[in-house]
C-alpha cells in the first residue's frame, strides 16, 4: 500500500517536472531579465535582490532558500559580486543541483573577459576582488556573449526548445548591435564621467566616455572630505558629469557636482525586477545620456 | 529512534550508490562556467563564487577590553558556569579579565572534500589552548532536500546557538545560552539530518543524534570510583528543530523556530576537600522558541536596517541526589528558564546601534545544589530568584573585515546568600578583524 503512494507520488513529481518550465532563480534583475529574455516561456524566473539595493552587500534570507530549494539552474552575475550572501543561501537551500561548479550554476562573469583582473589581493586598497570587475551586466555586449552561453545551459535542463533559445539569444544579440551606434553617437563628444565606485565602468569602457575619477577613495568605502578635495582640486575646470548608482549616498557626489558645477544623476545599475530586453536598453539608454549630460 | 537509527545509514548509503550523479558532475565540471578554479584568468570561463585557495580559509582576532565599572557579580543564582565544578577556585576559562583580553582567534577552514562532501574546520585558539569549535562534513548529493551533517558542530536549536561568537551582534553570548547549556552552548560531537520541503516559503526540519556531553543538559561522568554512575554508550542526546519562514518580500524577513532535545543520562559529580563525594544522576530535557525579524532599508552599508530577535528556553533535569557515594538518594527535578530580546538599527552608513534585554531563571527551582529547608530537612530543591541583565552598545565596522565595539552592561543578578552583590556596570570594547576569504554570512 504504502509503496504504491510512493511509486504514485514519484510519478507525479517527475512527470510534474518534466513538462513544467525550467526553474530559473537569478540574483539581480538584469539577469532576471536576460534568463527571461533567453528562455522565454520555456523558463520561470524568480529574482532574489530588487533593482534598489546593493547586490554586494545583501543578506542571505530564509526566502531566497526556498526559492533555491526549488530551482534547477540559478543564474548569478559571479565574480564575487554575490560572495557575501549567495554561497551561505545555496548551502541553506539543500539542494545540490545548484552548487558551484554542477550544471545548475551558471555565472555571467565567468563568460566573458574581465576588467580589473589579477590586481594586487591587499584589502588596505579597499575591498578589492583579484577576480576581476563583476559589473558585466553594465555591458550590453558582454550580456550578449553571455545570453547565448546561457542559451546553450538552458538546452541541458529542455533540449526540446534548443532552437528557441539560440534564436532568442541571437535576437538578443541583433538588438545590442542596433543600438550600439545609437548609443556611441549620443556619448561621441562626452568629456567624461565621475563615477561613485567602479559599477560602470565596462559601460564606459565600451562607448569610449574617459572615467575621469570615483568619488570613493578606494572600492566600498565611502567617500572621505579629503579625498573629495583632491578629487575637486584635480577635475577644477574640466567638464563631465558626476553619476551615483541610486543605492549610493548622495552627499559625496553632491559635493563634487557643485563644486565643479557639473550636473549630479542618480541611476539604478539594474532594470526593475521582471524588465524586458527593452527595459533593460531604456536604463543603459538612462546611463548614456546621463555621461552625454543631456538626462 | 530504531527506525531513525536504519534510516540514518540508508540515507548517508544512498549519498554513495549515485554512480549517475557523480558521472554528471564530472561531465558538469568541463562546462563553460561551471569550472572551479583556483585562479581565475580572463574569460577562461572559470566560477568565481568557488574556492581560490583550496582550502579556503579565514581567521578572525578578537579583542576584548573589558572593565567592571562598579560592583562584581558572580554567577546568577541557581546557576553555575559550564565548565569547572572543582572546588578551590572558580576558574570559568570564558571570562573576561579586567584589562585587555585576546578573546579568540577563530580559524576556519572550508573546502569540497569529494564529490560527496564539503567540510568546514573552525578551531578556536586563545593564549592556552586550541580548541575545536566545529569540524564536520556536509553531504552533497543527497535527494530531495536532505542533508547530513557529520562530525563536531553548533547544533541548530534556537538561533544563535549555530552562531559563532564573530557574529553576534553583542560581545557576550546570551545567559540562556551560557547558563542552560554551556560555554559554547550546545556544541557536541554527532549526525545531523535535516529536510527542506520544497514549498514556496521557507520550511526547515531536523533532526541529531548527539553524544551527549554539555554540561548544563547532558552533564556526562561515566562509571567511575565513588560514584554510583553508569557507563552510558553515545549517542545521548537526541534532539530536533523546526524552522519557518514566510516570505515578506525584499524589505522584510522573519523567521520562527521550534527546538526540543531529551537527554538519556544526566551524570554531575564534585568530590570535595573532604572526599565526600555528590552525585546527581537522571536525565533531562529541554525545549525553546526562537524568532528573528529583519527589516533591510536598502540604504548603503546597513543604514536603516532593523534586526529584531528573541529567544526562550525551559531545561528541566530529573535527577537522583547522593549527599555520598553510599547514601540514600532524593529524586528531585530542575526546572529553569530564560529568554533574551534584542535590537539593533543601523543609524548611519556602517553605524549600529544596539539593546538587549535577558532574564533568566524565570523559573528557577535548583535540585542541583542538595539543600535543606530551615529545619534542616532535605527538600531535594532550592528556588531562587530571577537574574536580569541589559546591555546596549554602539557598533562600527569600517568595512566588512573589521569591526569596533563599545558596550555596557547592567546585571542585576538574583543572588544565593547575602555575602553577595548582584548588581553592577561593565564595559567592553571590541576589536575584531577578518582576515582572509570574504565570509558569507547565514541568516
Amino acid at each position: 500500500m504504502m509503496y504504491k503512494w510512493l511509486i504514485g507520488l514519484v510519478l507525479l513529481v517527475s512527470t510534474a517536472t518534466a513538462q513544467a518550465a525550467v526553474n530559473v532563480v537569478a540574483t539581480t534583475p538584469a539577469m532576471g531579465m536576460l534568463a527571461e529574455t533567453v528562455g522565454g516561456d520555456a523558463v520561470s524566473v524568480r529574482v532574489l535582490a530588487p533593482a534598489d539595493r546593493d547586490a554586494h552587500y545583501l543578506q542571505a534570507r530564509p526566502s531566497m532558500m526556498a526559492a533555491l530549494r526549488g530551482a534547477d539552474l540559478v543564474v548569478s552575475v559571479g565574480a564575487e559580486l554575490e560572495v557575501g550572501w549567495l554561497p551561505a543561501a545555496i548551502r541553506g537551500a539543500n539542494n545540490p543541483g545548484v552548487f558551484p561548479g554542477r550544471s545548475g550554476y551558471f555565472e555571467a562573469a565567468a563568460q566573458v573577459d574581465l576588467i580589473g583582473v589579477g590586481g594586487p589581493a591587499d584589502r588596505a586598497l579597499g575591498d578589492v576582488h583579484p577576480a576581476g570587475n563583476p559589473h558585466v551586466n553594465m555591458d550590453p555586449v558582454r550580456m550578449a556573449q553571455v545570453a547565448h552561453a546561457l542559451a546553450e545551459r538552458l538546452i541541458r535542463f529542455d533540449s526540446a526548445n534548443a532552437e528557441l533559445f539560440r534564436a532568442n539569444a541571437e535576437a538578443f544579440e541583433r538588438k545590442v548591435e542596433e543600438h550600439l551606434p545609437v548609443w556611441r553617437e549620443r556619448v561621441a563628444d562626452a568629456p567624461g564621467v565621475v563615477f561613485f565606485h567602479e559599477d560602470a565602468d565596462y559601460l564606459a569602457k565600451r562607448l569610449d566616455v574617459p572615467v575621469l575619477g570615483y568619488v570613493e577613495p578606494l572600492p566600498g568605502i565611502p567617500p572621505t572630505a579629503r579625498h573629495l578635495r583632491d578629487l575637486v582640486r584635480d577635475l577644477e575646470g574640466r567638464d563631465g558629469v558626476v553619476i551615483r548608482a541610486t543605492f549610493h549616498q548622495e552627499r559625496g557626489p553632491r559635493f563634487v557636482g557643485e563644486q565643479l558645477d557639473w550636473p549630479v544623476y542618480a541611476l539604478p545599475l539594474d532594470p526593475e525586477v521582471g524588465a524586458t530586453a527593452d527595459d533593460y536598453f531604456d536604463l543603459i539608454g538612462q546611463w548614456v545620456d546621463a555621461m552625454a549630460g543631456k538626462l | 529512534m530504531p527506525s531513525l537509527k536504519r534510516a540514518l545509514p540508508a540515507a548517508v548509503l544512498m549519498s554513495f550508490s549515485m554512480p549517475v550523479m557523480a558521472q554528471d558532475m564530472f561531465r558538469d565540471s568541463q562546462l563553460p562556467g561551471a569550472r572551479l578554479a583556483p585562479l581565475p584568468l580572463g574569460g577562461t570561463h572559470q566560477v568565481t563564487s568557488g574556492s581560490a585557495f583550496n582550502p579556503d580559509i579565514s581567521i578572525i582576532v578578537d579583542t576584548v577590553y573589558f572593565n567592571e565599572i562598579s560592583g562584581h557579580v558572580d554567577d546568577p543564582a541557581g546557576f553555575e558556569a559550564g565548565h569547572d565544578h572543582g572546588h578551590g577556585g572558580h576558574d570559568h576559562g570564558h571570562d573576561l579579565d579586567e584589562g585587555f583580553n585576546l578573546r579568540e582567534i577563530e580559524l576556519a577552514f572550508s573546502a569540497s572534500v569529494d564529490n560527496y562532501f564539503d567540510a568546514f574546520v573552525m578551531l578556536a585558539l586563545d593564549e592556552h589552548d586550541i580548541e575545536v569549535e566545529e569540524a564536520y562534513a556536509t553531504t552533497r548529493n543527497l535527494p530531495a532536500g536532505l542533508q547530513i551533517k557529520a562530525g563536531k558542530f553548533l547544533s541548530d536549536i534556537g538561533y544563535i546557538n549555530s552562531q559563532h561568537p564573530h557574529d553576534w551582534a553583542f560581545v557576550d553570548r546570551p545567559l540562556v545560552n551560557e547558563f542552560l547549556f554551556g560555554d559554547h552552548g550546545l556544541q557536541e560531537t554527532g549526525v545531523q539530518l535535516t529536510w527542506m520541503p520544497n514549498t514556496p516559503f521557507y520550511s526547515r526540519f531536523g533532526i541529531e543524534l548527539l553524544q551527549g556531553e554539555t554540561e548544563g543538559i547532558a552533564a556526562y561522568e561515566g562509571r567511575e570510583d565513588g560514584f554510583p554512575f553508569k557507563d552510558e554508550s553515545g549517542p545521548r542526546l537526541v534532539t530536533g528543530f523546526a524552522k519557518f519562514a514566510p516570505d515578506l518580500g525584499f524589505d522584510h524577513a522573519a523567521q520562527f523556530g521550534l527546538s526540543y532535545g531529551y537527554a538519556r543520562a544526566f551524570q554531575r559529580g564534585e568530590t570535595h576537600s573532604s572526599g565526600r563525594q555528590e552525585s546527581w544522576d537522571g536525565d533531562s530535557w529541554f525545549a525553546g522558541v526562537d524568532a528573528v525579524y529583519k527589516y533591510d532599508a536598502g540604504r548603503s552599508h546597513g543604514a536603516g536596517d532593523w534586526v529584531l530577535q528573541g529567544e526562550y528556553f525551559y531545561r528541566a533535569i530529573d535527577a537522583d541526589y547522593r549527599e555520598s557515594a553510599g547514601a540514600t538518594p532524593t529524586s528531585a527535578t530542575t526546572r529553569q528558564d530564560g529568554l533574551y530580546l534584542q535590537a539593533t538599527h543601523g543609524i548611519a552608513p556602517r553605524w549600529q546601534v544596539g539593546a538587549r534585554a535577558e532574564a533568566l531563571g524565570l523559573t528557577n527551582d535548583n535540585a542541583l545544589g542538595g539543600f535543606r529547608d530551615a529545619q534542616g530537612q532535605r527538600i531535594g530543591f532550592d528556588s531562587f530568584g530571577t537574574s536580569y541583565r541589559y546591555a546596549g552598545n554602539v557598533t562600527f565596522r569600517p568595512t566588512e573585515f573589521s569591526m569596533l565595539r563599545a558596550q555596557v552592561n547592567r546585571a542585576d543578578f538574583a543572588t544565593e546568600d547575602d555575602d553577595h552583590d548582584g548588581d553592577g556596570w561593565s564595559f567592553m570594547l571590541q576589536f575584531q578583524m577578518a582576515l582572509g576569504v570574504h565570509g558569507a554570512h547565514e541568516f
